[in-house]
Parts: C-alpha cells; sequence; structure tokens
C-alpha cells in the first residue's frame, strides 16, 4: 500500500518552484559579485584580524574609570528615549487602530506615519537631530523618541486591535461615555501587551544608545569610536566589554520583568 | 414600560428582523423563544441601538429612543444588558466591573482617573449581594466561575438602576443548576424592583419555569405570544419546524 503525504505538486506549481528557485540563484550569485564576496580575501584576511584582536589584550583596566559616565549617558539616553517614545505613542495608537481610530483616513494617515517612522533607522534620525539641535545626547534622546514613537504606536495599535470587542460594547450598552468605555473597556484589556512592549523598548534602546556616540549623539558610543581612530585597541576592548555587560543585565531583567507582567 | 413598534431590520439580503411589536411591563417578564437566527439577538440590539434597525421604533418608558448620540447614551444608561459571554472586563475587580454600570451617572473627569462616588461604590456592593456575591467583590473577575462571572453581570446591570434589562442567552454557555440560579437571581429582581425584562433563551424548559410571558420568533417573525400554559405542541411546532424530538433540546 502506499501512502502519500500531502497532495503531489501539480505541474503548475512545481514550474513555479522551480521558476522561483532559479531566479533567486541568479540573483544571489549576481550579488555576490557585487559585494565582492569572497572567501580567499577572509581567509587572507585572517592574520589581520588576530593581530587586531592581539592588539587589544591585554585590556587596559584603568580605562574603565573614564566610562562610568558614559554609560551613565547611555543608559539615561535610553530611558529618555523610551519615555518620550511612549508619551508620543500612547495617544497616536488610538487613531491607528481600527476599532477606535475616528475615522478610517486618519486610520490609514496614522499607520503610515508609524511605518515612515519604523522604516528609518535610530542612526539615521540621529545625524538629522545632530544637524538641527548640535552634537550631543539631546539629539539621541529625539532619535530615539521619534523612531521608538513609529515602534511603540504600531505595537500598541496592534494591542488595540486584538482587544476583546465584547466588554467594549457591553460598557456601550451601559451608556457610558466614549472615554470611558476607552478607559474602563479597553485599556484594561491592553496594558500588559503595553508594557511589556515600552520594557521591550527600553532594551533595544539601550543597544542603539551604544552605536549613537558615533554620529556624536551621546552615549559610550563616542568613547569606543574615539578609542578605535587612536589606535588605543585596548581601551576599545574594555569599552566592548562595558557594553556587552550593561546589555545582558538589562536584557535579563527586562525579560523576567516582562514575563511576570505577560502571565497576569 | 419596552415599546416595540413595527421593528424591522434588514442585512442585505436577510430580513433579520420582519414588522416585529412586542411590549413589556414593568415587573414582567418575557422570554423570547426561537432557534439560531430566529432574529432574536438583534431584536434585543435594536431595541438598545447596537444594532440600528432599519424601520420601526423603540419606547421606553414612553420614551421615544433618539437618534442623537448624547441623547441615546441617556436612555441606554437606563437599559441594562446581559450578553451570553457576560463581557465582563477580565482584569478588573468584581465590584469595578459592576461600577461600570455606574459610569454614566459620575463625573467624567473624575471617573476617567479611577475616582468614584462613594454612594456609587455602596449601590455597586449592594447589587453584588443581590446576586450573592458581595464576598467576592475585590476578586479578579477572571478568578470566578462562569455562573459566577455571569452573576456580576446581572449585578453591573443592576448598577444601572434599569427600567429594564435585556438579556441575550443568558445561560447558555452554563451548567442547569448555575442557569437555574441566574435566572432565578434575573426573575427576583425583576419582579421585586419592577424592572421589565426580555431574555432570549434557546430551551423551552427554562422558558416554562422563569417567563411570566413567552413569546415565540422564526425567522425574524412574531410567531407565537402567550402564556407559559399556552405554549402547547402546536406552539412549538410554530416556533420550531421539524420532528418534535429535537424541539427541546436547542443547539448551544
Amino acid at each position: 500500500m502506499t501512502i502519500v503525504y500531502g497532495r503531489p505538486l501539480r505541474r503548475r506549481t512545481a514550474v513555479a518552484v522551480a521558476a522561483v528557485v532559479a531566479a533567486a540563484a541568479v540573483g544571489l550569485t549576481w550579488s555576490a559579485g557585487q559585494l565582492d564576496l569572497s572567501i580567499g580575501e577572509l581567509v587572507r584576511g585572517l592574520p589581520w584580524i588576530g593581530g587586531f584582536l592581539r592588539r587589544m589584550w591585554p585590556p587596559h583596566w584603568g580605562f574603565a574609570a573614564g566610562l562610568v559616565r558614559p554609560v551613565l549617558e547611555t543608559v539615561q539616553l535610553a530611558l529618555w528615549g523610551t519615555l518620550l517614545s511612549l508619551l508620543l505613542a500612547m495617544p497616536l495608537c488610538m487613531f491607528g487602530a481600527r476599532n477606535v481610530s475616528p475615522h478610517p483616513a486618519l486610520f490609514h494617515l496614522t499607520r503610515q506615519f508609524f511605518n515612515a517612522l519604523r522604516g528609518i533607522n535610530e542612526v539615521i534620525f540621529a545625524l538629522l537631530f545632530v544637524s538641527a539641535v548640535g552634537l550631543g545626547p539631546f539629539a539621541g534622546v529625539l532619535a530615539l523618541s521619534v523612531h521608538g514613537a513609529g515602534m511603540l504606536g504600531r505595537f500598541f495599535s496592534d494591542a488595540l486591535e486584538d482587544a476583546d470587542p465584547g466588554p467594549i460594547e457591553a460598557l456601550r450598552a451601559t451608556g457610558a461615555h466614549p472615554l470611558q468605555v476607552l478607559v474602563f473597556g479597553l485599556l484594561p484589556q491592553v496594558f500588559p501587551t503595553w508594557i511589556a512592549a515600552t520594557l521591550y523598548r527600553l532594551e533595544v534602546n539601550l543597544r542603539a544608545a551604544t552605536i549613537l556616540g558615533m554620529v556624536g549623539a551621546g552615549g559610550i558610543g563616542f568613547e569606543l569610536y574615539g578609542s578605535l581612530k587612536l589606535f588605543q585597541y585596548q581601551d576599545t576592548v574594555v569599552c566592548v566589554i562595558v557594553i556587552l555587560a550593561m546589555v545582558m543585565a538589562t536584557d535579563f531583567m527586562s525579560t523576567r520583568l516582562r514575563a511576570r507582567i505577560l502571565e497576569r | 414600560m419596552i415599546l416595540v413598534k413595527a421593528l424591522s431590520k434588514r442585512f442585505g439580503d436577510l430580513l433579520a428582523l420582519d414588522d416585529v411589536d412586542l411590549r413589556v411591563g414593568a415587573g414582567e417578564v418575557v422570554v423570547v423563544l426561537g432557534p439560531s437566527g430566529a432574529g432574536k439577538s438583534t431584536l434585543l440590539r435594536c431595541i438598545n441601538r447596537l444594532t440600528q434597525p432599519s424601520s420601526g421604533e423603540v419606547f421606553i418608558g414612553g420614551e421615544r429612543i433618539p437618534d442623537t448620540r448624547s441623547e441615546l447614551r441617556r436612555i441606554r444608561s437606563h437599559l441594562g444588558m446581559i450578553f451570553q459571554d457576560h463581557n465582563l472586563v477580565e482584569r478588573m475587580s468584581v465590584v469595578k466591573n459592576v461600577l461600570t454600570g455606574r459610569l454614566a451617572f459620575m463625573p467624567l473627569v473624575s471617573s476617567l482617573f479611577q475616582v468614584f462616588p462613594r454612594k456609587d461604590i455602596d449601590f455597586a456592593l449592594a447589587c453584588l449581594k443581590r446576586v450573592d456575591l458581595e464576598d467576592r467583590a475585590w476578586t479578579r473577575a477572571d478568578r470566578l466561575s462562569g455562573g459566577q462571572q455571569q452573576r456580576v453581570g446581572i449585578a453591573r446591570a443592576l448598577a444601572q438602576r434599569p427600567r429594564a434589562i435585556l438579556a441575550d442567552e443568558p445561560v447558555a454557555s452554563l451548567d442547569p443548576a448555575s442557569a437555574r440560579l441566574i435566572l432565578d437571581d434575573l426573575r427576583r429582581a425583576a419582579h421585586e424592583l419592577g424592572i421589565a425584562v426580555v431574555c432570549n433563551l434557546h430551551q423551552v424548559e427554562y422558558a416554562r419555569e422563569f417567563a411570566d410571558r413567552i413569546v415565540g420568533m422564526r425567522r425574524g417573525r412574531v410567531v407565537f405570544e402567550g402564556a407559559v400554559p399556552d405554549l402547547d405542541e402546536a406552539a412549538l411546532a410554530l416556533i420550531y419546524p421539524g420532528p418534535a424530538g429535537a424541539r427541546s433540546v436547542g443547539p448551544a
């Protein structure tokens, strides 16, 4: 007895799959050429990488003393960036949720706005804001806030759309004011998701804040970039270790906190 | 108390409500019987305008249900509704769920900041006492059993000091013991407080036990109306076409 799992590919499907695979192969090969992908080049470069790593050793631990202030600034950047994006996203998400938005046009507009903010990387925003408000952490805060507002706005709107319509209808039926329906019927349903998304955003912002310094927008990235430019690789490695420790500590705490909030 | 005149609702090609008239007095429990899709839910939802009727009029206590939004809210504030899935806000405490029945009577801004007048809290607790759940007031709603949650749903409706309550299949997803408890609560509240109750059911036996009057619906039309003893085999055949054995056990 023959057992057939699933249905056999029909000829048209088979031809389509073959065409997609062939097109992908051609496209990727061409791209590899454009990108100068070369294993030989990598192998030839290995000694250089080795030398680079050797020159990092031993770490110049004394450099860490000067990193206290930049580390603090990085954390402050992440906190303020997250706070401001939260404050921007909370009102905006109401217009970006199909079930809350006062008008379909406003819904689409808000969603596109979120997409635009999300589509542009923090570093690019940082470059823009550096030229607007000058070098320094304020530009970084603005960059994180604006990009994060798009991210959180999208998350928040999705959570609103996923809310159970039943309690909302029940509240409308009691004659409650639309704002009361929002506060009592909708927000209790989405708060855990919102808080978890914000905490996750804090993790991401901390990682982003470590590189904003490279474009002069504050944080520990400035020290990292500076030590690289001055060929002080023993300082660089200290920066990298400090960044790793900071990011891992935040991820560890935030992940546990998020799990606890979501299980409630 | 509730007066429905020539109410119709059309969804595309489907005439969900076809020229329905209904009158429910204060303190009277009217059970609407009918198979799934007969238009029972649409009838209730057209009464409090969760669904906009195509034509016809509804009066509550002699007052015509208006079309403007703020006026509609005022009328709704005296119209309780009980849902099949209770529709509580599960993350909120039981008493806060009941308090949502009083939102329309509270100052807007302070209510948004979760500040509730003392008298409203006391009344919410009194409503919980009526359904015998005052000791669970500060529990989160999703910690209660299905039957208890539905009784909180009743308390929420009672907290509105309603002139009428619309109950849409309130016991469809409950075991018989809880179902009887809930219908009993509802009936007692109606009789003691003079509330007009329209209750959709699909179980004939519950209708016989708890109704003061029965209305039978089929395909959007009222096909039977009468007291409990009038609901005989002939009446049931009008409401539920098909083999007689299939009648008393309606679909869940």
